[in-house]
């Protein structure tokens, strides 16, 4: 098993972290407002096969990548951790540029940021108790105290957590200017700090690269890379329209990691929080660069379907809302066909 | 998708693709017109076109023959289009001209093209044509084109017309058919007037073959998904050509105005649009402006964005043989050059991501954040202002060509956006470099190292774009054509990657940024009277207004002592003004003085001419400083 000697993070360093996740989370909150909740109930289909992909598929494939690559029970839950988030505004960002479905994105992000403080513990009850019993063994077998898994805990910062999103939503409410200007802070921030806690464990613990076994590596890689490919074609199956497809793949597969980054902090203890953090960092680092690939993949493959869908709602917008453009047959891809009808009738997107 | 791709509505001549594009897009808006803010109405291909057909038909019970010249005066506008589709349609050509026509243009144009129906635009415009009648024997019909407005006695309606077209269809009148069938690619398809540099307007014959061979060669990827945005005039060849392309492939052309653009390029989303460099310059002001007008911590986000776009897409641009290369290098300097470039882009790659994403989309969102491509010409884009765009990601493919080239010559496309050039030919285009006074080929030239690259001299083209000549002017078409070989007037270059680069005119006329042309020999003429002015010679060759350089008399420089300055400024106003017949554009806002007199065999020819590029290279600095506080202006830049 891979050894951390000392802390993984310094008091300092924790406390930039925290700093961090207060800044990203008011961020993220900045760039919501309540209609975002409530048009999540217009998307009802969309809405319920992100649903199903992002708690149901996700946290299954954490799980299999952790027994797959036999990680040690501390990292192990730290996979099913990351894989049990909800979305972050990362998603929405991307989601934009592989020409997703924004709203989509948007309406899962929100929703499932609430629905955490419930499927986060319910999830990690049901596929993490496995790990936490073999540590509780472990820990007993060197005579220190049992390990359980602190839900309460968990809960708490869940809760913590949406306090700076509240907040930020507050702030939306009284001035957009300031919050977009939050927002756009908050992601460039997220990056800083990112790279400089990266940076800063390279200087103190050198040798921890390469102590990493190369499992918890591809564990880190591999969990965004499987969560874009089975939300994919989990969307592609129940044939939601080829852009929520995409908005879906994103969303699965990219997660909000600042809130591991609390929960870890927050509700478990040394040496444990070191030994679980290490992961959801890589994790954070990884998921940029897989999801620019897989966004630039999605930008060649949707670019008709997007066009059709752009031009028709801009035909909407101009010659008024009961318009319908005629496409000729030999202009529409295949799986676009059935849902030009509803893609027709949809309500006008909200711009990012 | 390859369907997709697949749809194009072609022909031998416009008649033909215009009928093809009513079958295979039936229903699709193929242009719409603005009523107010976000309310367009749409009009659909076979809509147009059957109203087109009904119009032809109605033309030719006017007595439209085949191959006759329709005038058609007006600006973009939807009854526009309908009176070309009418014009085609019936075998004839027409010969447009803008809202903005003089009474004099109008007497010349419509007698020279022998015109015997014309369109207008405008009740004004129909009160005006009607006023010069009795100048214009030729002239027996007025068709106004806008349906409101009292029209004066004697004008027809393009509404009634159409009209009258429909119920002749309907009782079996198939005359437009028979047309059609006659029509030759060699026959016009338009006349167009250029204000030539003898004052006299050229009417410029381009055929069905020419328009036809632009929608083959011009590789825009255009769709019936696409959206066009017109904002130049369409009498102008190259819009025109633009509006063609977008019906053969079934996209919708909106049409815009100077005065809403800002708000239709976000309501459009427009894909490609047809521009021209000032539009761009106003685009650059207006964008920096409201990067000032922003909070302090997104100036500095956009300036940090806009250092990191600019140093990673000039190394992008490099590694992709999309530098302006005038010199050949040696294998030492490309390596070296590969290598840092190499390393750059690297570098900069992770912080370029970032700030694209979250800085610069909002920044193209201001035009609508859909461009594949704009494609300007009609000027030469300043340097900072086409580098601004293309390194924000907003590609502005600059292209060249004149009316007589119908009109693109050369365009650069996604794959060969060399900034500082105009792109590589279009295909089956021929051009060659050659020397202005021996008239030596240059380039291409096999007995030269690299077949004569980055050699200087007057462009030629040949190719299917040339036009068949100047309507009624052998000699003007004998001294423009030679074995098919069409002489621009324009100075150029090919460079290593073989681009066109245009560096300036070898005739005489000037082309502010405005589009306005100018003569500058009139002005000059009128300076050198003076007994101050030894020499003059006019500037202002993409600028915002001309100015002048002096070369003074020498009695005058003696005797005058410090006050030369004003009292040269006092004789420029006096001589150029508006009461002295100049128009408003033609006023010379600035002048310098030269202390070194012209040579004779330097700045003079033998004949003593003024060799313009010479005395424009020497003086570039002092040109400049006569345009500084403009591009000053300019420049605050990020």
């Amino acid at each position: 098993m891979m050894e951390i000697d000392r802390e993984l993070l310094n008091a300092g360093e924790q406390a930039l972290l925290a700093v961090m996740i207060l800044i990203i989370m008011f961020g993220m909150g900045a760039s919501l407002t309540p209609r975002d909740f409530r048009e999540a109930l217009h998307r009802p289909k969309g809405m319920a096969i992100g649903f199903l992909s992002q708690f149901g598929l996700m946290p299954v494939i954490a799980l299999g990548l952790a027994l797959l690559l036999r990680l040690p029970p501390p990292q192990a839950i730290a996979l099913v951790l990351v894989g049990c988030l909800p979305g972050g505004t990362t998603s929405n960002m991307f989601a934009y540029f592989a020409r997703g479905s924004v709203a989509l994105s948007i309406s899962m992000t929100a929703a499932s940021t609430l629905l955490a403080l419930v499927f986060v513990p319910a999830l990690l009850n049901l596929y993490a108790s496995g790990f936490a019993a073999r540590i509780d063994a472990e820990m007993l077998a060197e005579g220190a105290e049992g390990f359980v898994i602190p839900h309460v805990n968990i809960i708490v910062s869940l809760l913590l957590v949406l306090v700076p999103v509240a907040a930020g939503m507050v702030l939306r409410r009284f001035s957009p200017d300031w919050a977009k200007t939050a927002e756009d802070t908050a992601a460039f921030m997220g990056i800083v700090v990112i790279l400089f806690l990266i940076a800063s464990v390279t200087i103190r613990h050198g040798g921890l690269f390469l102590q990493t076994p190369g499992s918890v590596y591809i564990a880190a890689l591999g969990v965004s890379l499987a969560g874009f490919l089975f939300g994919y074609g989990f969307a592609a199956l129940w044939r939601v329209e080829p852009r929520q497809q995409r908005a879906i793949s994103l969303e699965t597969g990219i997660q909000n990691t600042p809130i591991a980054f609390a929960v870890i902090l927050l509700s478990f203890e040394e040496p444990l929080r070191s030994q679980m953090l290490w992961l959801p960092i890589l994790y954070a680092t990884s998921v940029v660069i897989t999801s620019s690939v897989v966004t630039l993949y999605f930008r060649r493959t949707g670019r008709i379907d997007d066009e059709i869908y752009r031009n028709s709602r801009v035909h909407r917008r101009l010659f008024g809302a009961d318009y319908r453009t005629p496409y000729p047959e030999a202009v529409v891809p295949a799986n676009l066909k059935r849902h030009l009808p509803r893609i027709h009738a949809e309500v006008v997107e909200r711009s990012r | 998708m390859a369907g997709m791709d697949a749809l194009r509505a072609t022909g031998s001549h416009l008649a033909e693709m215009y009928a093809r594009a009513a079958e295979l897009y039936g229903g699709l808006p193929a242009f719409a017109t603005r009523r107010a803010r976000g309310q367009w109405t749409p009009v659909g291909f076979r809509e147009l076109f059957e109203n087109g057909r009904a119009l032809a038909t109605a033309l030719i019970e006017l007595g439209v023959g085949a191959r006759e010249h329709v005038g058609l005066l007006g600006d973009n506008r939807l009854e526009w289009i309908l009176a070309d589709y009418g014009v085609q349609l019936c075998g004839a050509a027409d010969v447009p001209r803008g809202r903005d026509v003089t009474d004099a243009e109008i007497e010349y144009i419509l007698r020279h093209a022998g015109v015997r129906v014309t369109f207008v635009e405008t009740a004004c415009l129909a009160q005006r044509v009607s006023k010069l009648r009795g100048k214009l024997p030729d002239l027996d019909e007025i068709i106004l084109l806008e349906a409101e407005g009292s029209a004066p006695d004697g004008t027809r309606r393009l509404g009634d017309l159409v009209a009258r077209g429909h119920e002749l269809r309907a009782a079996g009148d198939r005359r437009v058919e028979e047309r059609m069938a006659g029509i030759r690619p060699d026959d016009l398809f338009t006349l167009i007037y250029t204000s030539g540099t003898t004052g006299e307007p050229k009417g410029v014959m381009l055929t069905h073959a020419n328009i036809m061979s632009q929608m083959e060669n011009i590789g825009m990827e255009i769709r019936c998904t696409d959206r066009v945005l017109s904002i130049l005039p369409v009498w102008h060849v190259f819009e025109r050509v633009f509006e063609m392309i977008a019906v053969s492939r079934g996209c919708c052309t909106y049409y815009t105005s100077p005065r809403h653009l800002a708000d239709d390029l976000t309501d459009v989303e427009p894909t490609f649009m047809g521009s021209a460099p000032r539009l761009w310059e106003n685009l650059h002001q207006r964008i920096l402006k409201r990067v000032r007008e922003t909070h302090p911590v997104r100036q500095v986000l956009f300036h940090t964005a806009y250092f990191l776009a600019h140093y990673y897409k000039e190394s992008v641009f490099f590694l992709t043989h999309r530098q302006l290369s005038l010199r050949r290098r040696g294998a030492l300097w490309r390596a070296g050059a590969v290598a840092f470039h190499v390393l750059r882009w690297f570098l900069l790659l992770p912080w370029y991501g970032f700030f694209n994403a979250a800085v610069l989309e909002k920044l193209r969102l201001v035009v609508g954040g859909a461009f594949k491509g704009s494609v300007s010409g009609g000027g030469a884009l300043p340097r900072e202002v086409d580098q601004f765009f293309n390194y924000l990601g907003i590609p502005v493919l600059e292209g060249y060509g004149l009316t007589e080239t119908s009109p693109v010559v050369a365009v650069r496309t996604p794959a060969k956006l060399v900034i500082g050039t105009v792109g590589p030919l279009i295909p089956r285009t021929e051009v060659r470099i050659a020397d202005p006074e021996t008239g030596e080929v240059l380039c291409p030239d096999p007995a030269c190292p690299h077949g004569g690259r980055g050699r200087r001299g007057e462009v030629e083209v040949r190719g299917p774009q040339v036009m068949k000549g100047y309507y009624r002017n052998p000699e003007a078409t004998k001294a423009a054509l030679r074995d098919g070989w069409f002489r621009t007037g324009d100075l150029g270059m090919m460079t290593f990657n073989d681009c066109l680069r245009i560096v300036g005119r070898l005739k005489d006329t000037i082309v502010l940024s405005s589009g306005e042309n100018l003569e500058p020999v009139p002005i000059e003429a009128r300076l050198n009277q003076s007994p101050l002015i030894e020499h003059a010679m006019v500037v202002g060759q993409d600028r915002k207004f001309p100015a002048v350089l002096i070369v003074p008399a020498a009695e005058a420089a003696e005797s005058a002592d410090g006050e030369l300055p004003e009292r040269i400024g006092a004789e420029i106003r006096a001589r150029v003004s508006v009461a002295g017949g100049f128009k408003a554009h033609e006023l010379v806002r600035d002048f310098r003085i030269v202390v070194e007199p012209f040579r004779v065999g330097a700045e003079l020819t033998n004949l003593q001419k003024l060799r313009r590029h010479v005395v424009t290279e020497k003086y570039s600095d002092l040109i400049e400083s006569m345009y500084a506080q403009d591009t000053q202006r300019k420049e605050r830049k990020p």
